[in-house]
């Protein structure tokens, strides 16, 4: 009798199936007890067959929607379980997962950049928790929002925004890092001559100004809610801090182009790859486009957090991204899925946009193979000095919707009204005084509490 | 009587019964649902509701952004109705004028039209950009400095409003074009024979025989202006300072953006209340099939 591996039971069969051209029962009994072998022993590609997980990405990155097809295709070769990515523009991401459970069709793993869109969801019994998943590792602050002790996201990149400068400008000038908002103020105007400006700030009514504006008013300790979600930006000690803020706008006002009303994150990257503008606000991007599209300018680019009205305080505007498994009949799939990709793709993922997805993980920083990509080994510096927000105690990290004590939706809906941006644009273009401003403010931020 | 005895009549009944119920399912749906959601609060659109009656009317009336909404969407679309019927009654009488190349012309006005509205307010964007838009800069050489196009609020009304008219007067313009063709020759002829001038012949044949066309457009443009979402939120998503939200912008933030699903339904349901009411009004005075109205 041919050898066989003891557990290739098809071949067997196959031999049996040769020798004895008669079918007895006792064959038939045989394939049923094969057939039930090779289910028990055998394939998890032949058992999970036919499952899809759809996953909706909102990193619509062309290197990060390769990440993650590369890892849908390696996890079917390995499981045998389709996953389709589907991505949306990060701002349409909660609108479409909302629409897909309202249809019936809820994604099974999803994209989310709001902590209360995480909160609504496990409210509603949508979500799972991660928790387990999420223990494993170190986290940096204000990243992980727990929802009555559990986890129910699986954050991928902080997006902190702090300023970019032009060193080699600031050489020619004989200027100095800022260190106060007179400083920068100074610094800007310098830099504002023939066509160029100083700085650009956006200030319309949308997230872009509220994540590239705000850095100053964070710095000189302004809270919009105090730890019980009360409004307080109107109090005696907080509205002299953001009418100072509204002045210091106002001030920056003739250092920065027109048309900032309209600006966006593209507007600004490109106001500094161009060359029009000498400050940029903005994450690692910048630098990531820079390399690209402006090389010359990679050298004499250099960084710093905002600073505060008196030269004792900085800090980064907060932003944030991660990833939910959804309640649904796939759950147990998604969760071994979202196992498996950040044991086996975090890193690669992270690589898509190497320098801008800042790791909410310590374990990253110290991973030789995320330090391994060519532009965190090359602006080790700036990795060092992103790595450092995280881990000293006079950076103040914030943002609007991550105010007051824990996740709730409150802050999530004084951010939707835009009423810091009202104030910015009736203080710049209307010629409020900014205490009328604030307490304009303060009202819309109160219709929504 | 209609019969339909054959098989190709019963096709064509079934298949005009499915067609309009098929319609009326994917109309009446979505109304109904936006009505019966203005009555809950909630705060997702896949969170538990609670029956809240007409709080979300009530409180969505009380506010004076509501008003004001109200008020910059009644602008918007007065203003770019007169402007497009005017224009379009304009280009409408040229282009009805023999002239070489006519057709070429015709076709090219019916141009922006054609274009996707995102196309349209991406364009103008970029036209009036703060810093490379070509107008900025020609306003720049002609020595008007560098205009706040987006950052004034009359500015930026007076720029949606001009955005509009561009793209939607070529269809005010085939429209009369069309009925200007409808009108015997015989009534010019008539009125040449009777002294009048081409003035006169504008006034007393032309005015009255579009005035059927006239009708029927300024009813299509203010429900179409009125519920106008797109042009204002690519260009300036409601701003600067609310200068630009209209009814459907505050329904949209409110649902979509600040949580609020019952408001933002009230909102969207007020304003189909309100179009409703004046289409009403409209058919009393003004009813389609021509005869006189219940003044």
């Amino acid at each position: 009798m041919n050898q066989f591996d003891k557990d290739d039971v098809l071949a067997q069969e196959a031999l049996l199936a040769q020798t004895k051209p008669a079918v007895g029962r006792r064959d038939v009994l045989k394939s049923v007890v094969a057939g039930a072998a090779l289910m028990a022993v055998g394939a998890p590609s032949v058992l999970a067959q036919g499952k899809t997980l759809r996953f909706l990405n909102a990193e619509p990155g062309r290197d990060s929607v390769r990440a993650l097809r590369v890892a849908a295709a390696e996890y079917e070769k390995k499981f045998g379980v389709k996953v389709v990515i589907d991505t949306v523009p990060p701002d349409d991401a909660y609108n479409k997962i909302q629409s897909s459970i309202a249809a019936g069709t809820p994604y099974d793993v999803g994209t989310l950049a709001f902590a209360g869109h995480v909160l609504l969801l496990a409210q509603a019994g949508k979500l799972v928790p991660l928790t387990k998943l999420v223990q494993r590792h170190k986290w940096g602050p204000n990243v992980l929002f727990p929802i009555k002790d559990e986890n129910y996201w699986y954050p991928y990149d902080y997006n902190f925004c702090w300023m970019y400068y032009r060193k080699d400008l600031y050489q020619q000038k004989g200027l100095k890092v800022p260190t106060t908002w007179d400083q920068m103020a100074e610094n800007c105007k310098a830099l504002t001559e023939g066509g160029k400006f100083g700085v650009g700030h956006p200030v319309g009514a949308n997230a872009a100004a509220q994540w590239m504006s705000l850095g100053y008013m964070w710095a000189d300790g302004v809270r919009l809610l105090d730890n019980n979600f009360k409004l307080i930006v109107d109090n005696a000690e907080m509205k002299p801090k953001v009418t100072r803020y509204l002045d210091f706008m106002k001030k920056m006002g003739p250092s920065m182009p027109s048309g900032m009303t309209q600006a966006l994150f593209g507007t600004v990257l490109g106001q500094y790859s161009g060359g029009q503008i000498a400050h940029a606000p903005y994450a690692g991007r910048l630098i990531e486009v820079i390399e690209d599209k402006a090389p010359d300018l990679v050298a004499k680019t250099g960084f710093f957090m905002y600073p505060d009205s008196a030269g004792s305080g900085q800090a980064v505007n907060h932003g944030y991204d991660g990833w939910v498994v959804l309640n649904t009949p796939m759950r147990d799939e998604s969760l071994k899925f979202m196992e498996w990709f950040v044991d086996n793709h975090y890193i690669n993922f992270l690589h898509s946009a190497p320098l801008h997805m800042q790791p909410p993980r310590m374990d990253v920083y110290d991973d030789i193979r995320w330090r391994a990509h060519p532009l965190i080994e090359k602006h080790a510096e700036l990795v060092d000095f992103m790595k450092s927000m995280l881990t000293r105690k006079d950076v103040a990290i914030r943002s609007i919707d991550t105010e007051g004590p824990g996740v709730d939706l409150r802050p999530g809906k004084m951010f939707e009204t835009f009423a810091i941006c009202d104030a910015i644009q009736n203080v710049l273009y209307k010629g409020m005084p900014p205490a009328e401003a604030v307490d304009i403010m303060a009202a819309k931020y109160r219709t929504v509490l | 009587m209609l019969s339909f005895r054959t098989n190709s009549d019963k096709f064509l009944l079934g298949a005009f019964i499915a067609s309009v119920a098929i319609t009326l399912l994917l109309i009446l749906f979505p109304v109904v649902h936006a009505i019966q959601l203005s009555f809950y609060q909630s705060e997702s659109f896949v969170s538990e509701r609670t029956w809240i009656g007409a709080g979300n009317y009530l409180r969505v009336l009380q506010e004076s952004g509501f008003w004001r909404a109200f008020g910059i969407g009644v602008t918007f679309s007065v203003l770019t109705i007169v402007l497009q019927v005017a224009l379009g009654i304009g280009c409408a009488l040229l282009l009805d004028q023999p002239f070489f190349g006519r057709p070429v012309i015709r076709g090219l006005a019916v141009l922006p039209y054609l274009l996707p509205t995102v196309v349209v307010a991406v364009a103008f964007q970029w036209l009036l950009d703060g810093s490379l838009g070509l107008f900025t800069i020609w306003a720049e050489e002609l020595g008007l400095g560098r205009p706040a196009w987006f950052e004034d609020p009359v500015m930026a009304m007076v720029v949606v409003v001009i955005a509009s008219v561009w793209t939607w007067t070529p269809f005010v313009t085939i429209s009369f074009l069309a009925a200007l063709q409808t009108i015997p020759k015989s009534l010019y002829e008539a009125a040449r024979v009777d002294g009048a001038g081409s003035w006169n012949r504008f006034w007393h044949v032309t005015i009255p025989m579009l005035v059927p066309m006239l009708m029927v457009i300024v009813l299509l443009r203010s429900i179409w202006m009125f519920n106008k979402f797109d042009i204002i939120w690519l260009m300036t998503k409601g701003g600067p300072l609310s200068a630009t939200e209209h009814l459907p912008v505050m329904a949209y933030r409110r649902a979509f953006m600040q949580y609020d699903v019952g408001g933002g339904a009230a909102v969207a349901t007020l304003s189909f209340a309100v179009l409703s009411l004046l289409i009403l009004v409209y058919f009393y005075f003004y009813p389609l099939d021509g005869k006189e109205g219940n003044k």
